[in-house]
């Protein structure tokens, strides 16, 4: 069988944008399917068929090569690590009293359960304190 | 295992890529196969090397892709853009100069 899961830890270790690797590995896991599925049409085995898929296809290593040779498919930040240096802890800087917000939307229906069961607990205890209000005044 | 080229075909998957999908716009493994036949298997690339092909050409806008759904299955349709085009022209007229200085050098006598 094919490691594409070791070949995605390679190439995101080496730098290589996340699109490009989640693109690579499903293309070459449906390229691998169609060879199986060729194999398999012209009568061989399912072990065959992998065993054919596996050495149509190539080393790991040698994809993982070809892909490393390609800095255009690195992501900015490991192309431009002095730029990302700079623009990461700003972006967060500036995003951070923004969270509150993105969180809300994220979590929109636990916010609003929130704030729900808030208010119903201010609406109990301000009832509480009336009732006790109202018994202090008439005795 | 699949047999690999020597270091001199570097460029030449490219070149092949190109022609091939300005033809019409295919999928991986298709072109893989089209690759396969155009040459008369002389050609045997580890297939999977061809998707960093793609990729890249794709990132410098020689190619633009497409997903579409087959058979229950996603593939991503690559297709040539004018930019594509140009580069083919360009890798084409390279690859007849060398042609052409290789066989000049092969055919002609050697004096020492």
């Amino acid at each position: 069988m094919l490691d594409l899961d070791g070949l995605r830890k390679e190439l995101i270790r080496c730098g290589i944008a996340p699109r490009h690797v989640r693109r690579t590995v499903s293309e070459l896991s449906d390229h691998y399917d169609d060879l199986v599925e060729e194999a398999l049409h012209d009568g061989a085995s399912r072990i065959e068929a992998h065993a054919h898929a596996s050495r149509k296809i190539g080393e790991i290593a040698d994809i993982g090569a070809a892909v490393r040779a390609r800095p255009e498919l690195r992501s900015w930040a490991y192309r431009f690590p002095r730029v990302a240096a700079v623009v990461y802890p700003l972006t967060f800087v500036a995003l951070l009293p923004a969270a509150p917000v993105f969180l809300g939307y994220a979590y929109g229906g636990y916010v609003i359960r929130w704030v729900a069961c808030l208010m119903l607990s201010a609406i109990v205890t301000a009832t509480m304190f009336l009732v006790l209000q109202l018994a202090i005044t008439l005795t | 295992m699949a047999q690999s080229n020597p270091p001199f075909m570097s460029g030449v998957p490219e070149l092949l890529l190109l022609r091939l999908l300005d033809q019409s716009e295919m999928y991986g493994y298709e072109l893989v196969r089209s690759i396969r036949k155009a040459t008369g298997e002389a050609i045997s690339l580890g297939e999977g090397v061809i998707y960093p092909v793609l990729h890249s050409l794709e990132r410098n806008g020689s190619l633009k892709s497409r997903r579409k759904a087959v058979a229950g299955r996603t593939r991503v349709y690559y297709s040539l853009t004018g930019k594509g085009r140009q580069r083919l022209q360009k890798l084409h007229s390279d690859w007849q100069r060398i042609q052409g200085g290789i066989s000049t050098a092969l055919e002609a006598p050697i004096h020492a």
